[in-house]
């Protein structure tokens, strides 16, 4: 039949094709091979050619060319309409799927949310300083028989590296005192405040250094005199009200007075610079002469701190090349060797090892737990689009036979799970919207609840829903699509053709994986804080209060002592310089013996009166307590110390005069106490000793009788305030202080065990879709096998049996994994827990109780079911 | 009534498409014109001014069957409307008027010329 018809000139055909105007192609693109059949019959191809070329040419006109913004448009959002149109419908026919779907995403979705916020208002600290780049802080690393970090280095070091070297534009020391009492005046009236971030006496380069513009005042001038200071906005507001703050008069700790000169704009929320008064650095010589000293490189106090603007293209390295010589130079007999690092801005905030919030790898925990979570939710809704697949075969199979492509359906089925994914996002919003406030309480953070003006957020969550979207869809877009329109509409498809089964119970896997992990943890941390809290620490830490010393003469001392012994409620008093474990410690290199040289580790000096040892229960093994004295006269010392020393057999010890303190503290040993906790169970049993020295004391250790506390504090507060007028009563336990050194691991406790439950949750509602689909598909296998004769036991186990798989399964790839977390976890403590078997057991057998739970109404009921009603139902 | 715009070609292929009642799709009425005027007519043009037509509504077009010797492609009728059978007269109207205010004179001087 073809070959009767001649062609004509093929491009200029094509050209025809694509100029006209599709609504009239057919009809002149017929009369064009017309007219050229007639003039190839008539003139001849050659001819014929020319005519038709001359034709479509001619044609070429306004008219006839296809309008410049296609047609096709508007088609596709006509088809649009129809996927959502359509989508909609499944949506609504399938309530209880997509609320199961929509609650799980939007449930992570949320943490994500969370997450996100809080990630980033994490690395945002410190970064509006406009050198940001070039702003280090001098650190020090003490490398003794073991290396530790501190944050702050000796006072002169700003100094020489100021005066002595042209690294830093800018060098600017300071020093940060927290919990300082501040007294002013206001209407005439004295008043005293508690300031917990406290008072920093800081050199005027610290403000060119950062930026911190002042509100009033000059940054120039405004701490160049000695006794001025500057202060916040919102801390001159709280002082002195409505009056006006410049000139008026501070006084620190009752000893150093200071002039107003200047107001700071309040400091932003992402910074660490904490402080929100500022004094002139010249004053500290009132406050510290030692530590102003330009020779005070004895000791590093903390909170002294360096800060320096590097000039442009100075390396830190180069300056810490730079620094070593003072070492040698300043301390040279100290086994205590220095090595001065530069911290650079960015890291200040994330790294622990400085006194950083938090750790870098703790940003990392929560970015995988954010991406956990999504992954669990989309596992879920895969798992479930997967399984309803069968029901919207026939339409996949209607659809492809009137010609859509396999690229449209899937995009269809792209188009409803965005539908999905975008409810659950804004329902995540506005969830996220309201938990920030107590997020902001449980991290204690200041993060704004007006989160959503932030760009960058917003496109996050524009980027997580493409993303949820994707995840989410792909693959069971991928499987609908793959039908064979011929099988789907004889509703041939079985189960096993649905992407398989066994996709689906890998996913199952994974999330059981997942959340027998986080059990796994959350058992772990809860034994081992139980255990750091509750194990014997080698002293008493019940119901003994630590109350702070006013300064004052020895004698007053003692006579409040007794005083307070005085009192029914109160069983002992010690006066001391901390409770036996403290984050307050003094730690001294001592010389032993004979020896020429200083030992190379620290000994924790607890300096104490003779009571301190019946005060905290302290078990002496060998010798006697020291006699009550006022100076150092002897000493006790543990066994750690003795080990260190090399000492086995603790008698030979006793008689041996220690040096302490560059040997102004002597003392020959009386007596050996055993091995108390002088640090949190992270940290060994350092050596420690105990002499008595009134004038290092700060503490009264008192052991109140249990049941009268509240009086008892009473009366102890009264008689301390009747001794020491104009002073703040200052008290905290001793166990509470314990409890404080396992704060970051409280934290993380109820960090883990929330994103668990969050993480069961959502596997439990894909545990439930699961089922309910599973029971749909063979209720009527089970009214069969109950004709047939089959207990209600045997159609429980019928479905259990593939639950308990699929968990024992997950149990066997979780438990190692958590093994190896926690494993990890724990050799941050010296004291730990043994992982032992009942942990991986009780994970295992939690899970399965879960699940026994998500599953069991479903199960029992369709079990129960008379076989009659499920052989009926077609 | 100045409403009738049709131009001169446009008037010969509304006129065409009466005068080839049912048959009138594009290759007749083209052979048509061509036969009956001895003038070429371009595809192009004949459909400019049909497409032009049938905008204004002086045409409607319906599609025909399609035939072999169209490779399949199938024919487009058109149709006088009675707003295109206005027009058409309108236009013969006036030019009649204008015909008639004609002075007889011309017509005799240009006579009496030959």
């Amino acid at each position: 039949m073809k070959k009767q018809h001649p062609f004509p000139p093929k491009y200029f055909l094509r050209f025809f094709r694509w100029f006209c105007h599709p609504r009239m192609l057919d009809y002149i693109e017929g009369d064009l091979i017309e007219v050229y059949d007639r003039n190839f019959k008539k003139l001849g191809k050659r001819k014929a050619d020319w005519k038709f070329i001359l034709d479509v040419l001619l044609l070429f006109r306004p008219g006839i060319i296809r309008p410049r913004k296609p047609i096709p448009n508007l088609t596709t959002y006509g088809m649009y309409k129809s996927y959502f149109k359509i989508g909609w419908r499944t949506l609504i026919r399938n309530k209880e799927y997509a609320l199961i779907n929509i609650a799980g995403l939007a449930l992570s979705v949320t943490c994500c949310i969370l997450i996100f916020v809080l990630v980033k208002h994490h690395l945002s600290f410190d970064d509006f300083h406009q050198n940001k780049d070039r702003i280090y802080r001098v650190v020090t690393e003490q490398h003794r028989e073991s290396v530790s970090y501190v944050n702050s280095v000796p006072s002169p070091l700003g100094l020489v590296l100021r005066e002595n070297h042209t690294y830093g534009e800018k060098v600017a020391r300071m020093f940060h005192d927290s919990n300082s009492v501040i007294t002013f005046e206001r209407n005439g009236e004295m008043q005293m405040i508690k300031e917990p971030d406290g008072f920093a006496f800081t050199e005027p380069e610290f403000f060119e250094i950062f930026d911190f513009p002042l509100v009033q005042g000059s940054i120039v001038t405004a701490l160049n005199e000695p006794n001025s200071a500057i202060l916040t906005e919102r801390l001159a507001k709280k002082y002195f009200a409505e009056q006006n703050p410049i000139g008026q008069v501070i006084t620190y700790d009752n000893q150093v007075s200071f002039t107003i000169t200047g107001i700071l704009k309040d400091l932003p929320i992402t910074t660490d610079i904490r402080p929100e008064i500022f004094v002139s650095y010249s004053s500290l010589k009132e406050y510290n002469p030692w530590l102003a000293s330009d020779n005070a490189w004895g000791g590093i106090s903390s909170g002294m701190y360096c800060y320096t603007l590097l000039r442009a293209g100075v390396s830190p390295e180069e300056v810490e090349e730079a620094l070593k010589p003072y070492v040698k130079q300043n301390r040279p007999e100290s086994k205590n060797v220095h090595h001065y690092k530069l911290q650079p801005l960015s890291d200040i905030h994330l790294n622990g090892r400085y006194g950083g919030v938090l750790e870098m790898s703790d940003i990392g925990i929560l970015i995988a737990i954010g991406i956990f979570l999504l992954l669990t939710a989309c596992v879920n809704f895969v798992n479930l689009a997967t399984a309803q697949a069968l029901k919207r075969s026939k339409e996949v199979g209607v659809r492809k036979v009137l010609g859509s492509f396999r690229a449209q359906l899937f995009w269809q089925f792209i188009f409803e799970t965005a539908i999905i994914a975008t409810i659950s996002i804004l329902i995540a919003i506005a969830a996220a919207f309201a938990l920030v406030p107590y997020v902001n309480d449980f991290f204690q953070t200041q993060i704004p609840v007006n989160f959503l003006s932030d760009g960058i957020l917003v496109l996050f969550i524009v980027g997580l829903d493409v993303l949820v979207t994707l995840l989410a869809g792909c693959y069971p877009a991928f499987i609908l699509t793959d039908f064979k329109p011929v099988a789907a509409l004889k509703g041939k498809l079985s189960m096993q053709q649905l992407g398989g089964f066994n996709t689906r119970r890998s996913l199952i896997v994974m999330q059981f994986v997942i959340s027998q992990v986080l059990i796994i943890g959350v058992i772990v941390i809860m034994n081992q804080m139980r255990f750091a809290k509750e194990a014997d620490l080698g002293f008493d830490k019940e119901s003994i209060v630590m109350v702070k010393l006013g300064t004052d003469s020895v004698n007053s001392m003692h006579v409040l002592k007794n005083e307070f012994l005085r009192l029914p409620g109160v069983n002992k008093v010690s006066l001391c310089y901390a409770a036996p474990a403290s984050s307050d410690s003094w730690g001294n290199s001592i010389r032993f013996g004979n020896d020429s040289e200083e030992v190379n580790f620290r000994t924790n000096m607890k300096l104490a009166d003779a009571d301190y040892i019946s005060t905290f229960d302290l078990e002496l093994l060998i010798g006697r307590n020291i006699t009550p004295a006022d100076t150092v006269r002897e000493m006790l010392v543990n066994e750690a110390l003795l080990q260190h020393l090399g000492i086995t057999n603790y008698e030979d010890a006793i008689g041996q005069v220690i040096y302490a303190n560059g040997g102004s503290m002597k003392g020959p040993i009386v007596g050996v106490v055993r091995d108390f906790h002088d640090n949190s169970f992270h940290a060994g049993i350092s050596p420690a000793l105990i002499a008595s020295a009134s004038s290092m004391y700060s503490n009264y250790a008192i052991k109140i009788n249990g049941n009268s506390v509240k009086e008892t504090l009473e009366e102890i507060q009264q008689l301390w305030e009747e001794q020491y007028t104009g002073k703040m009563f200052e008290y905290s336990f001793v166990d509470e202080d314990i409890a404080q050194f396992y704060e970051s691991e409280d934290t993380l406790l109820k960090g883990i065990q929330f994103f668990s439950f969050i993480a069961i949750f959502i596997g439990c509602l894909g545990l439930y879709g699961l089922i309910s689909f599973m029971i749909s598909q063979k209720t009527k296998e089970v009214g069969i096998r109950k004709v047939m004769g089959g207990g209600v036991a045997h159609i429980i186990w019928l479905f259990g049996q593939e639950f308990v798989r699929l968990i024992l399964i997950a149990f066997l790839i979780a438990a190692p994994i958590g093994w190896w977390f926690m494993n990890q976890w724990l050799q941050d403590f010296e004291f730990k827990i043994k992982l032992d078997v009942w942990t991986f057991v009780l994970a295992a057998g939690s899970t399965l109780v879960i699940a026994a739970f998500t599953v069991g109404y479903q199960v029992l009921r369709v079990a129960y079911v008379n076989p009659v009603l499920s052989l009926k139902s077609e | 009534m100045k409403d009738y715009q049709l131009g001169e070609f446009e008037e010969i292929v509304i006129l065409t498409v009466g005068i080839l009642n049912n048959a009138a799709y594009s290759v007749a009425i083209k052979d048509e014109i061509e036969s009956r005027l001895k003038r070429t007519v371009s595809m192009g043009a004949l459909h400019t001014a049909l497409n032009r037509m049938e905008d204004k509504g002086y045409l409607k077009s319906f599609s025909g069957e399609a035939t072999e010797e169209r490779a399949g492609r199938p024919r487009r009728y058109f149709e006088m409307t009675a707003l295109g059978k206005k027009a058409i007269q309108y236009a013969k109207d006036t030019r009649d008027e204008l015909w008639a205010a004609i002075p007889k004179t011309i017509w005799q001087s240009n006579l009496s010329g030959i």
